[in-house]
């Protein structure tokens, strides 16, 4: 008894010995993950089972998420090509500045800034979601009825994602240019629309936009799976629910930033 | 049949559970008794592999819980029904959604008009009016939330039901309404259930037999009036602080 609180969880102090014990927790933490990896992996041949419910999920992400992935996404363009007049031109001709921007918004800023609003909108209202559904044993209650929470709540939730993001990022990566073609014309002198455009399509690969849009489908991925998997580990009531949402925010940004560096190479590929 | 051989469980270094065994026979209704604590929550759910036990087994109907099968795990649960303890409702769902998605199986896509008569005699079977129907979970009372969680448990109509203190915290009108319906349950479509309750009262009233949960065991197993004659300390205790009425306790 005394090596439990009065809740009667495990104290997350850790003393020397306990060091062994955590690490252990970890790793079956880890083997969990896998473990709903394959069972949504093993779902994914049966789509009458989920496609509805991932399509309503999708519009749902969807809509919550495009005014605020808009507003980055022309904020992220128009810093882009503010800083690329400030710091290149002079030397350069000024339709560089068209593939700066190019290159900034559709390797990078559209799909991260794209995610970042999506862990912020869609990831933590998941995590709250199903940690609470977690702690009110709602989970239980659907494998008592014999439902899948799995099939039922998870992976919906992870394909509707896999859908959604790579339109949503389509569309910052427009907005993106747009805020770029639009400041540099005000703030880089001698930049004419044409130019930019000109720069841009000068960078222009096919491959990039379909970088952006499979990075997209990843982050997806990443952000609702993360989500789920930390809401269905939820415990501790209500305050518990409040913590887990708040880790599944910081472990899914970290996730992201890191798949970020990771997937670069993809991009030389072609 | 429901039998729990020697089942070990526990959560941190002490043990919850330390060698329960306990059998449900065909037909009976069996009343869990046991202080706050003790396990009896745990207990029950190790009989739809809730939770799995460290050690020991758990058969319904023969089919070894802990190392079913999904299929077998999956047609087990349509055969139990299970009343939680705090109803856990799904909060996003209305009440007929709730029951819906109990009476519809996974694959069968019944469509949803087809499914509200059904949903509406659930629903009057545990003494609510149908236009309970259309609510939210968070615009029920708590009684009626229990009462809505028992009418999920029977949808699927099990053979086995595992009542989770099914009339904690109701008015003794409707809980007598609910101890008269696992008592019609079980006498009418042949139902075998655990009532796990604080109510002595209505142990005795719904048990064929009672068991008594202490200290991760079963102390003791039998038919209510051999329970209440129990020479043994810990059963008189547990029976005379909350049962007033037993025959030694000296008149007030
Ligand atoms: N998922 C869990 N994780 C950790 N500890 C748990 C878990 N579930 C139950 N326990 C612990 O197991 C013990 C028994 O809990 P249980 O809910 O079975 O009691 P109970 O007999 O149903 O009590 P009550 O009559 O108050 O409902 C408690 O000490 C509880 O803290
Ligand atoms: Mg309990």
């Amino acid at each position: 008894m005394a090596s439990r609180s009065p809740a009667g969880e495990p104290r997350r102090v850790l003393r020397a010995p306990d060091v062994i014990g955590a690490a252990r927790g970890e790793l079956d933490r880890v083997g969990r993950g896998a473990l709903l990896a394959a069972a949504i992996v093993a779902t994914l041949p049966k789509p009458r089972k989920y496609m509805h419910a991932s399509l309503a999920q999708a519009y749902h992400m969807g809509i919550r998420s495009l005014p605020l992935v808009l507003f980055m996404a022309a904020v992220g363009g128009a810093l882009a090509s503010q800083q690329t007049g400030a710091q290149f031109t002079g030397g350069l001709p000024v339709w560089v500045t068209g593939s700066v921007v190019a290159a900034g918004v559709l390797t990078e800023l559209g799909p991260v800034l794209t995610a970042l609003v999506l862990i912020g909108r869609v990831g933590a209202s998941i995590a709250a979601e199903l940690g609470t559904m977690k702690v009110t044993e709602q989970i239980d209650a659907l494998y008592s009825i014999g439902r899948d929470p799995i099939t039922f709540l998870v992976v919906p939730r992870v394909v509707g994602g896999m859908m959604v993001v790579p339109p949503l990022v389509i569309v910052a990566n427009a907005m993106g240019m747009l805020a770029g073609l639009i400041v540099g014309m005000i703030a880089i002198d001698g930049l004419t629309a044409t130019e930019f455009i000109f720069g841009a399509r000068f960078y222009f690969r096919p491959w990039v936009l379909f970088f952006s849009v499979i990075k997209g489908a990843i982050f997806g991925i990443t952000i609702t799976f993360l989500a789920c998997f930390m809401g269905l580990e939820g415990r501790g009531g209500a305050e518990g629910v409040g913590r887990t949402t708040t880790s599944a925010v910081v472990a899914t940004t970290v996730a992201i930033m890191v798949l970020d560096v990771l997937l670069v190479p993809l991009l030389k590929v072609a | 049949m429901i039998e729990f051989r020697g089942v070990w469980k526990s959560f941190g270094a002490e043990p919850v559970l330390s060698g329960v065994d306990l059998t449900v026979r065909e037909g009976e209704t069996l009343a869990l008794l046991g202080p706050s604590g003790t396990g009896k929550s745990v207990l029950l759910k190790h009989a739809i592999r809730l939770l799995t036990p460290d050690r020991g087994d758990i058969l319904v109907d023969g089919v070894s819980i802990p190392s079913a099968t999904g299929g077998q795990i999956k047609a087990v649960r349509r055969r139990v029904g299970y009343v939680f303890q705090n109803a856990a409702l799904f909060d996003s769902l209305t009440v007929f959604g709730n029951l819906a998605l109990a009476l519809d199986d996974e694959d069968g896509h019944r469509p949803l008009s087809s499914l509200r008569p059904e949903a509406a005699e659930l629903l009057r079977r545990v003494n609510l009016d149908h236009a309970v129907l259309n609510l939210y979970p968070g615009e029920l009372s708590g009684g009626m939330r229990k009462r809505v969680g028992i009418a999920r448990a029977i949808a699927s109509r099990p053979r086995y039901v595992l009542y989770d203190e099914p009339t904690t915290g109701l008015d003794p009108v409707n809980a007598d309404i609910i101890d008269a319906l696992i008592v019609e349950l079980a006498r009418d479509l042949g139902v075998t259930s655990i009532v796990v309750t604080h109510d002595l009262e209505s142990a005795f009233q719904v048990g064929d037999r009672v068991a008594l949960l202490t200290e991760g065991t079963i102390r003791a197993c039998a038919a209510p009036e051999e329970i209440l004659a129990s020479e043994d300390p810990v059963v008189q205790r547990f029976m005379h602080r909350r049962f007033g009425t037993a025959e030694s306790t000296p008149p007030a």
